[in-house]
């Protein structure tokens, strides 16, 4: 009981990263892709950044402004500014630059806590590919991976067993085109009801027009219906990732 | 009598096959017709008049964040577009007048992937499109409003997304995605058109206990790319869909993917790197034929597949066409798979010294770690991801061709969920011992000659449209819209429309007016940026522009 009531509630994406972490992470989605600089800079078509002898103010430059006439655009808009100083620093690494300048709004946001083993493998199937539309992040948004369909995670479930006994009141029953399923309404509006379609995983956003869908309190769908490819063991190693991922 | 019997059985067999490829006034389909001819079977416009064809009106998306890729839709006189950044238009398709437009909300920072879209789908009274978050779009056909959207995958997380056009099939629209060069494994989803949900997928990559899965090596599958990042094809008749899929990952390293001792000569990760023939409505697989055994290349075989029905050999065969980046082009029987011809394009070609008529390559030249080697051609294709075209008239496929070469060296760097996982460094060049890098080629599919062939100096990037005016339309970077004569590649006409070619074009008619539609706008990432440092004083311009030209009206 006393587990329950203490609420632990979800961080922001970016919870627990170093500037040059997150440096890396933007230059593997801005930079890395497709017929561009590669992994780590080591080339994918466009020119090669890792050992060019780069300094770090010379790569803000490059960076900011582009290279006009080539496919090197100018990143100053599309980066945010601690995104646009983290990645310039990662670069710099690539360029020998041990101690390479940090100075983000959000330095003091380095290093968080390391998931510990049984966490770690908790997180890992959390969001575990393989498991296509069964898995926790088809739902659920943690650590900055997910869909967020559910919203925050307001409480981590205290067992296993708790976790299948999940109480979801949010969970309604809509009735649209003669058709009844169960829902999460996300706005009921003049202009028009947004909801989730839980019927089938995964979830559909669904956008009805004034009036032609009626909700009623309660539902048939149940938590422990999606969750069932995962066994006791693992749904286990997921709570012990979520109380350490959601903590404050 | 007999004779003459038998010999109208199989005129009208062929005419039923040319009919279902060809477009008439709509142009309903990425491809035109769920066959990807991109054919049209008006002929107002034809090799006699075409001199006089003049713009009648454009469309400025206002979208400038990357060009217009966009093959037109076009149904009952409105015309539907999508932009880089899914901004979708309903447009009067006779005077280019707006109906109405949709704006997909801007996805967060952060989610990866290039801006781009290659088109939308129309079927069941919905428009259908794919998103840069991964999300596939249902609105309202006559109001543009939104009806359901759902979530493929976290883009944050599989590095993947959706630049495709979906193609609708009966009750369902099903759609691939991008991914193919990171460490994913890519799918082909089908959701009901009615509500968005899920009808099925199918893995391009078997998992453990499946067969095909004994093809990788240890978890490399997990990794293993081939994502069916185009759109595919559909026989009613058969009722089969049928999708190229991407290459294996990483592109160009192999020593993690492929089991010890395979034989190059038979297949190896499957099923990438093939053609598939899926039931369309279980997605269950009925039969593949991969073109290339262990692609190292990033040959990638996601391209179009074109259905044609042709005499081969004597006999009526239900064929399909298939090219992949190398420029081998595959012609197979679509109901079975068996190949019934096979022929390259590029006259510069080094990774092979040729390839048999069973189809087996000879002379693989394999790319080694830590080595460099000159490549022909090059990962960005003997043909680019724009579609060729195909005439029931000439019997001919039009293709545009590039002749790069690359100097490819692989690395062994280990893949992360989502993340490049190409492993080679590539930069291109121009074919050694040539001055032109392009040209556009007439090809019997049949026969494996080339009829004709008209060079370019600079690349070939759009997509290319056949009329039964016997006309073939085509744009270049530098901003020229033409047409050649399909017969002999001539070149009959040309309009200088502002900006370089990268999209598609089609042809449709409304009041009996025909009219040919075409995506303008060069482009800044991906192969456009590749280009302009190949390139590097040529000025060829960005934009997002629709440009609709007809015949003159007579004067009243």
């Amino acid at each position: 009981m006393k587990f329950l009531t203490a609420s632990l509630l979800l961080s922001m994406p970016c919870w627990a990263q170093s500037p040059i972490k997150r440096g890396e992470d933007v230059f593997a989605n801005s930079c890395a892709t497709g017929y561009c600089h590669g992994v780590r800079g080591q080339s994918s078509g466009a020119p090669r950044l890792a050992g060019r002898g780069f300094n770090q103010a010379y790569i803000f430059n490059v960076v900011t402004r582009g290279i006009p006439g080539t496919g090197m655009a100018s990143f100053a808009t599309t980066l945010s500014r601690a995104d646009l100083i983290a990645v310039v620093a990662y670069v710099a690494t690539l360029n020998g630059v041990a101690d390479p300048k940090t100075g983000s709004d959000d330095e003091a946001a380095a290093s968080g806590p390391k998931l510990t083993g049984e966490a770690a493998r908790g997180a890992e199937l959390f969001k575990e590919a393989v498991r296509s539309f069964g898995r926790c992040s088809t739902c659920h948004e943690v650590g900055g991976f997910g869909i967020s369909v559910a919203g925050p995670i307001a409480q981590v479930p205290a067992s296993v067993a708790a976790l299948k006994a999940l109480a979801t009141p949010n969970v309604k029953t809509g009735t649209m085109d003669g058709e009844s399923m169960p829902v999460l309404v996300l706005s009921d509006r003049k202009q028009g009801t947004l909801f989730y379609d839980l019927t089938s995983a995964p979830p559909v956003q669904r956008n009805a027009q004034p009036g032609s869908v009626t909700f009623t309190d309660g539902s048939t769908w149940r938590h422990s219906s999606v969750i069932g490819a995962y066994n006791d063991a693992e749904l286990d190693a997921i709570l012990t990732y979520l109380r350490e991922a959601v903590k404050p | 009598m007999l004779k003459l019997f038998t010999v109208s059985l199989l005129t009208i067999s062929s005419a039923l096959a040319q009919d279902a490829g060809a477009t008439r006034a709509d142009w309903p389909h990425y491809g035109g017709t769920q066959f990807s001819w991109r054919y049209s079977a008006l002929d107002q416009i034809n090799t006699t008049n075409v001199k006089a064809l003049t713009p009648v009106w454009m469309f400025q998306t206002g979208d400038y964040a990357e060009n217009l890729q966009t093959t037109p839709i076009v149904e009952a006189g409105v015309m539907y577009l999508i932009t880089a950044r899914a901004r979708v238009f309903a447009l009067d398709a006779a005077t280019g007048r707006e109906i109405w437009n949709y704006r997909y909300p801007e996805p967060p920072r952060g989610v990866p992937g290039f801006v781009g879209n290659r088109g939308l789908a129309i079927g069941d009274g919905k428009v259908f499109f794919g998103t840069k978050d991964n999300y596939m779009v249902a609105l309202d056909q006559k109001t543009g409003r939104l009806l359901w959207r759902v979530n493929i995958d976290d883009a944050r997380q599989c590095g993947c997304n959706i630049t495709a056009a979906p193609l609708v099939v009966k009750d369902k629209v099903i759609v691939g995605g991008t991914g193919g060069d990171g460490a994913h494994r890519g799918y082909i989803t089908a959701f009901f058109t009615k509500n968005g949900r899920l009808a099925w997928r199918w893995y391009v990559i078997p998992g453990p206990g499946e067969k095909g899965n004994e093809t990788w090596q240890g978890d490399s599958w997990r990794f293993g790319g081939g994502a069916p990042w185009l759109t595919g094809s559909f026989d009613p008749a058969l009722n089969l869909l049928y999708w190229g899929t991407g290459n294996a990952a990483a592109d160009f390293y192999d020593a993690e993917r492929v089991p010890a001792g395979a034989d190059k000569s038979k297949d190896i990760n499957l099923y990438t790197a093939s053609v598939v023939a899926l039931d369309a409505d279980t997605g269950k697989l009925r039969w593949h034929y991969q073109e290339i055994h262990d692609d190292q290349w990033d040959w990638d075989s996601a391209y179009e597949v074109l259905l044609i029905d042709r005499e081969i050999r004597g006999h009526m065969r239900q064929a399909l066409v298939h090219m992949n980046k190398s420029g081998i082009t595959s012609v197979l029987d679509r109901a079975t798979g068996e190949l019934l011809g096979v022929f390259s394009v590029p006259e510069v070609q080094t990774w092979i010294s040729g390839i048999t008529e069973d189809g087996k390559l000879v002379g693989r030249v394999e790319p080694e770690l830590g080595k460099t080697k000159t490549v022909c051609p090059t990962a960005a294709g003997a043909k680019s991801w724009n579609s060729m075209a195909y005439s029931p008239r000439t019997g001919f496929l039009y293709v545009p061709v590039n002749e790069l070469c690359e100097d490819l060296t692989p690395n062994n760097a280990a893949p992360q969920e989502g993340q490049n996982y190409m492993n080679g460094d590539f930069p291109m060049k121009l074919a050694p011992g040539r001055t032109t890098w392009s040209h556009v080629d007439a090809w019997d599919p049949v026969t494996g000659k080339r009829a004709w062939s008209m060079p370019y100096k600079y690349v070939l990037l759009a997509s290319m449209l056949a009329t039964a005016g016997d006309l073939v339309f085509t744009g270049n970077p530098e901003g020229e819209f033409y047409a050649l004569d399909a017969k002999s590649g001539n070149k009959l006409w040309s309009y200088q429309t502002g900006a370089g070619h990268r999209g598609g074009s089609a042809s449709y008619s409304v009041n009996g007016r025909q009219y040919i539609a075409t995506s303008t706008g060069w482009h800044s990432s991906v192969v456009g940026g590749a280009a302009l440092t190949l390139f590097p004083d040529q000025d060829w311009r960005l934009g997002s522009t629709l440009v609709v030209f007809a015949l003159p009206e007579p004067s009243r």
